[in-house]
């Protein structure tokens, strides 16, 4: 699928079916491929890195353009089981147009950051900015579902909570990796910075972009090293409640034992004193409601 | 404070849907206010103040939504929502 865009005044505005120097791929069929590699000349491995997520960042320079693949992180949806994805998206800056190759189809040129678009150059500066800003946006999430899922955990006995965590942790590693390919690949665009054709204000963006991004991957590496360094803590919680559990219900079993062990003595078949005794069906039950008490009573008394 | 309770419908017009980072704006506008806040996505209800359960309603574009409000502020926070939803969570892109 191909939308056709237009950065013109500053701005990224739709172009209908015209085509215009921004233009976006999602998910390129055969044909669209065809075009891309034949017409544009773009090199077919670097096509499909565009769209592989496991791809690193990276820059290359072709004779016709400049090849960009950059990690951004992947739109969350409630399939996910609280695993975030990193996705790939390519860039390919020509002199004159900017191709954009996505996997999935996302809202692009979102936020103030495309508010005043300079230049294609500026455009790609911008939308690995976006990328860093959305992937600190998920950190914030992923923080407060850590919150949530801690809450959870002290008073759960279940499993899925734990698994919860685990698949947040999972996710900090995907991000971890992502944020430090994105790292390594505005080094290279600042190296290369003369050759892309990037002013001296892009320059300043590009050292804006180093502190950001740095900034992005040292929150995510403290998340994911709280997330880490409590887990075991975390188990041992779920363990305990239910330990509290299993004990509470041994307690009421012992309660139900012991009124059931005074009944039984006096049904045996013998005699005993008092038996023929108008008010003994009383003292029998009697006694069978002072040792469930009885074990009330050491109950408090030992503060299990 | 006397108790009152809201409701109101909004529409998901964020392309992406209800996906994490409109989720978390949602949840960090209801803690803003007193009141207890529901939102129901066809047979799905989940408390607008928990994270994890506004995110399991996984409700797509063009969703509609009834946000069901009770508590002091009931309207306020009913308003606060419903120009979050108008402005696509602050995400609004081509």
């Amino acid at each position: 699928m191909i939308q056709h865009m237009e950065l013109a005044g500053g701005k990224v505005t739709r172009n209908g079916d015209m085509a215009g120097n921004v233009r976006v791929y999602v998910n390129p069929d055969e044909s669209e491929r065809r075009y891309l590699t034949e017409a544009l000349k773009l090199d077919e491995h670097t096509l499909v890195s565009a769209l592989d997520p496991d791809e690193l960042a990276r820059l290359e320079f072709e004779p016709e353009h400049v090849a960009i693949i950059f990690k951004r992180p992947k739109n969350y949806s409630s399939e996910d089981k609280f695993v975030f994805k990193v996705a790939s998206a390519g860039l390919f800056l020509f002199p004159d147009k900017l191709v954009i190759i996505l996997s999935e189809d996302v809202p692009l040129f979102q936020g103030k950051h495309f508010a005043r678009v300079a230049s294609l150059p500026d455009l790609v500066l911008r939308m690995v900015y976006s990328s860093i800003f959305h992937f600190v946006e998920h950190l914030k999430v992923i923080n407060a579902i850590s919150d949530s899922l801690e809450e959870q955990i002290n008073t759960s006995m279940q499993n899925k909570y734990l698994l919860n965590l685990f698949s947040l942790e999972k996710s900090l590693v995907y991000y971890l990796n992502g944020i430090n390919s994105n790292g390594k690949l505005i080094e290279r665009l600042k190296l290369g910075a003369a050759k892309i054709g990037f002013t001296a204000e892009n320059l300043e963006f590009i050292d804006d972009l180093i502190i950001e991004n740095s900034q992005c991957y040292e929150q995510a590496e403290i998340y994911s090293n709280i997330l880490a360094s409590m887990m075991d803590a975390r188990v041992s919680i779920v363990s305990n409640n239910l330990n509290w559990l299993i004990k509470t219900l041994t307690i009421i079993t012992i309660a139900i034992m012991l009124p059931t062990l005074v009944v039984s003595i006096f049904s045996m078949n013998v005699e005993f004193p008092g038996r023929t005794h108008p008010w003994m069906f009383w003292v029998i039950l009697g006694l069978a409601v002072l040792s469930v008490a009885s074990v009330r009573l050491v109950w408090r008394w030992k503060g299990w | 404070m006397p108790r009152r309770s809201a409701a109101r419908r909004v529409v998901v017009t964020h392309p992406p849907g209800l996906h994490a980072r409109p989720s978390l704006a949602i949840v960090k506008t209801v803690r803003q206010f007193r009141s207890k806040v529901r939102i129901r996505s066809g047979d799905q209800e989940a408390d607008a103040g928990k994270i994890l359960e506004v995110m399991s309603l996984g409700a797509p574009y063009g969703a509609e939504l009834t946000l069901s409000a009770e508590g002091p502020d009931a309207e306020s926070v009913l308003d606060a929502l419903a120009q979050l939803f108008a402005d696509n969570f602050g995400l609004s892109s081509l």
